[in-house]
């Protein structure tokens, strides 16, 4: 897998290759590279089958991680493809002209963490939810305790008692 | 003529195609019927509608639409310490929820460098075999209901009910049975196993027999199953299709073959195929890997270890800390590829999980090209022929 | 002919229209697997409520409840798991996490009720007809935390039996880390520790690899940690949750690598002491011991003036003269003081009050007054022979050693005592015995049997593989002398040392005797206290007990509002409690300066 890179190094700026075990490697590539690349592995690398596409919110650094996972169905090795872009208004280039199921992972992903894939069908119809008008759930800040705290209501009967803080309160209360 | 299903009458009362193939659909022309198929019907698997445009009997125009069952899992899962997801995420593919508990193990297990026992590694292949046989047995009963054939469903019930108490008394649930643990699984075989799971399995073989004579060996499944609902080869990969769904076009993608994980290479089996995609030959692939599923568990139980230690030593899993990484774990379930795709931050918290269930593509952008121009009446076959699982695509 | 056999072949069906039915016919009596995972079960007597089972619970489904007849002590927080069934899924993470291995479930999973709230109970505690069902699931054969704890590594007994260097190495950070690791952070060991330190907390730390916070921790409550790390009487390993099935966390050894690794000139920069506000007030404290120090420690954070006045050339009392080099170098002991020193105290060396000074000057001097003075004094079986010269206090010979003056050593020698201070002179006389005659030959005897002795387990472990005999269970009745020369000591089977109600009230088999040869007898069965410095003025306004203690409040405040008493003399004897006594004490004098305003 290291070869492949290696060859196409010249072309797309490859980076962060790990060889994460014998049949999966990780590798990072541009922005506006990625769909040339992916593209590139699909029709002249062998990788004919894509597993799945997802992102990764990385709140802290301020961007979202998109992972295409190819795989080559002869030499059974697969890439997880990492491309970094903005989280503010997050937009990708599609690639539902290589894989058909390409359009229903990015309309999950427009659902879920608001990354937009201009010109992938139907990618701005609800895929999972309905009549949600909260942030992206998917995103690290939607706090979802928060909000099923504020929309649910908790079972009557219910007490806590935290064991060193009930025993400090019964042993030792003044101290 | 359509390619998928041999209508043979004249067509051409029916509309023309626009430009992307498409037809255009005026419901106030009164030609036209929308319906919703689902998500409380017989016909449907699990909670999912199909939107549906009608004319006559035959499906124009088909949108699929999930969520009844979303969980929000892969949420819930960045949430909570990773031993905590660990009764999670069973619950994303109901029928078989020990591909999901292998899947997540297993990726935590490579992040963190772990290699589980020898013993625990059998024991892990023994529940994924068992959950596939349970699992092809539930889908044949649905295949041959959708059909009109309520008989072999009750059959088939029953043959999953005596899988399902091996399950109890091996891990202690019937359903969810929460057995492989991050670091290995929760207990060895109780004393009079195998002996049972030998009755289980030869009374399976024999109802196979009848199921094959009742249900393959008839002229009306034939007659709405043969040639219906095509997969064409060249759409395998430009859908994504994995597991029988492709073995039966004669692709032979089988993970247990092609990335050989736990004792699969230890164990005598090739990857079933057919040559030709359509809901019979779907079924058959089916029916056989369910034989093979049992072949296999026999090689399993013979092949064993009869003890060992049966789960490695991890770190304490109350602050259990994932080395930072990513990993994507595969297995083969019933439907095909089943996949977790697994990214630490290196915290006590799974950074992402996503989870890839084969139903993601099967059942909406696949189905969703596949049903046009299919009868009304047959679209529950054709739904289960595809062997799709709701939960999986929404989580 | 495929086509007609198609036709027929559905019609075999028919042949089971004569088999019996498959099904089950009464479900209700059906009985789960042996390793069904049921209702719970709980064995309310062995649990403990740590938690522990509610921490893992993803669900949320399990609250610590109280529960009557169930009292909160030591080691028990007296709450019980209460699982609410709306929400549990069956997962028995609970179980197999379980420190006392006391929850577990039946193979019950049939239950019939018409109202939901009904599924909401505590295991064990309510009468549930499963509770006494042998089957269901059990901890499985495999750990989710490590009940094993990692080595300490410790000098060799050949390697350390002639001299006084300290024995135990000290975690490395890989063995912390391991160590730590199989924290449940149930908070148990808080009630316990008399100074309730952060214990979770500060092993949280060491996993977080932030030491920096670790050592904050620690001075919270605690201003010793590199001697409390050491010697301390560890009460909280006693009850640590994962004691119950597997060894106790090393909580002491945990503490003494938080401070071991973080550099003592950093202390000021890491604890945030660069700069103190001072407040004009003067506190003076008698003796410079743990609860003194501790006392200084709070005060001086707070502003006070503090100055320690110690009768011995060096500071730390027992700490520095009544324990043995090899259990607590003495550069340790100076890591500490020279610390709380660091915030301004100050201490008067060689001076004794009442002696030197008064406990009156004091009073007009200072603002306050805490005294600590701890338990010096020898005190004596009375047996007969134990005039003689050759007859000794442990505390004495042990003070000797720590001042670096020559003691005398026989080359038989008889301990009477099985406490701590008995093994430290039993293992220093070894060493010394070692040095000067090159074979031990000294013997540690208790009225106490081993199960009971009160010394520390690693003690009598660690002393045997030192080459001393301990012999716990006699009575000792006589010192034979002849010549003018102690020759032994004549004892008698310890039947029981405590009565049915608990007290001390020894009984022996006069039958059976022993004989312990010796030319030399030291008496370690306690120590009493010096209270010479209070005139008779201050006594009589001062409330005693009528075995000659000083009254305190909670506060250590003592009669005489400006006179605060802690350490040996109120509480312990141990390191552990004069810091958390001293630590009140700096509260309440504070409490009381402000007050007087």
């Amino acid at each position: 897998m290291k070869e492949i890179i290696d060859r196409l190094q010249e072309l797309y700026p490859i980076g962060d290759f790990k060889q994460q075990n014998k049949s999966l490697a990780l590798i990072t590539v541009d922005k506006d590279k990625a769909v040339d690349f992916i593209t590139r592995l699909k029709n002249e690398e062998g990788f004919l089958h894509l597993s799945i596409i997802t992102a990764v919110d990385w709140l802290e650094k301020n961007k979202f991680q998109l992972s295409y996972l190819i795989n080559n169905p002869t030499t059974k090795n697969s890439f997880v493809v990492r491309v970094m872009i903005d989280r503010e208004n997050a937009e990708m280039f599609s690639i539902h002209h290589l894989w058909e199921q390409a359009a229903t992972y990015q309309r999950e992903l427009k659902e879920m963490f608001g990354i937009d894939f201009p010109g992938s069908p139907g990618v701005d119809k609800p895929f999972i939810l309905e009549g949600w008008h909260e942030i992206p759930p998917y995103r690290r800040d939607f706090d979802t305790k928060n909000y099923s705290e504020e929309t649910y209501f908790p079972r009557e009967g219910r007490t806590k008692n935290v064991p060193a803080e009930y025993m400090k309160q019964k042993l030792y209360p003044d101290e | 003529m359509s390619k998928l299903f041999n209508i043979k009458e004249d067509r051409s009362l029916f509309p023309e195609k626009n430009e992307q193939g498409k037809i255009d659909i005026d419901l106030s022309s009164h030609k036209y019927l929308k319906l919703w198929h689902g998500p409380q019907h017989p016909g449907i698997t699990g909670n999912m509608s199909l939107e549906i445009t009608l004319l006559g009997d035959e499906v124009m125009d088909c949108e699929t639409h999930v969520g009844y069952l979303h969980r929000g899992f892969e949420k819930l899962m960045e949430r909570r310490k990773y031993i905590q997801c660990f009764p999670i995420v069973c619950r994303v593919a109901v029928p078989e929820p020990d591909f999901n508990e292998y899947c997540f193990a297993s990726a935590m297990e490579e992040l963190a460098g772990i290699e589980i026992p020898e013993s625990a590694k059998w024991l892990r292949t023994l529940v994924l075999e068992m959950a596939r046989l349970a699992s092809y047995l539930m889908w044949i009963g649905g295949q041959a209901g959708a059909f009109g054939q309520g008989i072999i469903g009750q059959w088939t019930n029953y043959l999953r009910d005596s899988m399902l108490d091996r399950f109890e008394e091996l891990t202690g649930g019937r359903v969810y049975h929460m057995y492989i643990i991050p670091g290995g699984v929760r207990g060895l075989l109780p004393s009079g196993f195998k002996q049972r799971m030998e009755e289980n399995l030869k009374f399976i073989e024999q109802m196979m027999k009848d199921v094959e004579r009742v249900m393959f060996n008839n002229a009306v499944f034939k007659k709405r199953s043969v040639d219906m609902g095509i997969i064409e080869k060249d759409w395998i990969y430009k859908f994504g299709i994995t597991g029988p769904n492709a073995r039966a076009a004669g692709v032979p993608l089988d993970v247990r073959k092609d990335n050989p994980y736990l004792v699969y290479p230890q164990l005598d089996f090739e990857a079933v195929t057919a040559t030709h995609s359509d809901i019979y030959n779907r079924a058959d692939v089916r029916r056989r890997d369910l034989l093979m599923s049992v072949d296999l568990i026999r090689q399993i139980m013979a092949k064993m270890p009869q003890k060992g230690e049966i789960r490695a030593e991890t770190p304490n899993v109350l602050h259990w800390k994932v080395p930072a990484g990513e990993t994507y774990s595969k297995a083969e379930c019933t439907r095909g590829e089943y996949g977790y795709y697994m990214v630490s931050d290196g915290s006590e918290y799974p950074r992402r999980i996503n989870v890839r269930g084969p139903s993601y593509t099967h059942a909406v952008s696949l189905l969703e090209k596949m049903i046009i121009n299919c009868n009304l009446a047959d679209i529950a076959g054709l739904m289960v022929s595809l062997h799709t699982y709701p939960p999986e695509i929404e989580r | 002919m495929g086509k007609i056999n198609d036709i027929l072949s559905p019609f075999t069906a028919w042949k089971h229209l004569v088999n019996e039915p498959l099904t089950v016919k009464k479900p209700l009596e059906r009985e789960g697997a042996d390793r069904y995972r049921g209702f719970h079960k709980n064995e309310i007597d062995k649990c403990i409520g740590c938690g522990t089972c509610e921490d893992i619970c993803q669900n949320a489904a399990i609250d610590l409840v109280p529960v009557e007849g169930i009292e909160t002590k030591d080691g028990d927080s007296g709450l019980r798991p209460k699982i609410d069934y709306g929400r549990c899924c069956w997962c028995a993470l609970c179980v197999d996490i379980c420190t006392t291995n006391s929850l577990s479930m039946s193979n019950e999973f049939k239950w019939i009720d018409e109202d939901a709230d009904n599924f909401l109970f505590i295991p064990g505690a309510d009468d549930k007809p499963w509770n006494n069902s042998e089957k269901g699931w059990k901890k499985p054969d495999y750990n989710l935390y490590d009940p094993n704890r990692v080595d300490m590594q410790e000098l060799h007994p050949e390697d350390r039996d002639k001299s006084f260097i300290e024995i135990v190495q000290g975690y490395s950070k890989e063995q912390a880390l391991k160590e730590a690791d199989r924290c449940v952070e149930c908070g148990i060991c808080t009630a316990t520790c008399p100074a309730h330190m952060g214990i979770p907390e500060y092993i949280r730390a060491i996993r977080n690899d932030d030491l920096e916070e670790g050592l904050r921790i620690l001075y919270d409550t605690n201003p010793l940690p590199e001697i409390c790390g050491r010697i301390c009487t560890h009460k909280c390993e006693t009850v640590c949750s994962v004691g119950h099935t597997g060894d106790p966390l090393s909580i002491r050894w945990l503490k003494r690598y938080i401070a071991d690794q973080n550099p003592s000139e950093r202390f000021k920069e890491i604890l945030g002491t660069d700069t103190i506000e001072q407040n004009g007030k003067k506190i003076a404290i008698i003796g410079s011991g743990p609860s003194g120090l501790s006392a200084a420690h709070y005060l001086a954070l707070m502003g006070y003036s503090c100055t320690i006045f110690e009768k011995l050339p060096l500071a730390g009392g027992m700490m520095r003269y009544g324990i043995p080099e090899y259990r607590l170098p003495y550069d340790q002991i100076d890591k500490d003081i020279n610390y709380i020193l660091s915030l301004g105290v100050e201490i008067k060396y060689n001076v004794t009050i009442g002696k030197d000074n008064t406990l009156d000057q004091l009073h007009k001097d200072f603002d306050a007054v805490f005294t600590g003075t701890g338990l010096h004094l020898g005190r004596s079986t009375r047996i007969p022979g134990t005039e003689h010269k050759d007859v000794h206090f442990a505390t004495d010979l042990l003070r000797e050693i720590s001042l670096g003056n020559e003691i005398p050593v026989a080359e038989k020698v008889v301990v009477i005592g099985g406490g701590n201070v008995a093994m430290d002179i039993t293992r220093s006389m070894a060493r010394l015995q070692n040095q000067k005659f090159g074979k031990v030959n000294v013997i540690a005897t208790s009225l106490e049997s081993e199960d009971i002795m009160p010394a520390d387990r690693e003690e009598i472990v660690e002393a045997r593989e030192e080459n001393a005999q301990i012999i716990p269970g006699w009575g000792p009745q006589s010192i034979e002398i002849k010549n003018d020369k102690i020759t032994g000591l004549h004892v008698i089977k310890c039947l029981s040392v405590f009565d049915e109600e608990g007290r001390f009230n020894p009984k022996f088999d006069e039958n059976i005797k022993d004989f312990f040869e010796a030319e030399m007898v030291i008496e370690s069965i306690g120590q009493g206290m010096d209270l010479s410095y209070l005139t008779d003025e201050i006594k009589e306004n001062l409330k005693m007990d009528n075995r000659g203690r000083i009254i305190v409040d909670n506060n250590f405040q003592s009669s005489l509002e400006w006179l605060f008493v802690g350490g040996d003399i109120i509480q312990g004897p141990d390191v552990i409690h004069g810091i958390a006594n001293g630590h009140k004490a700096a509260i309440g004098i504070d409490n009381y300066i402000n007050s007087k305003k």
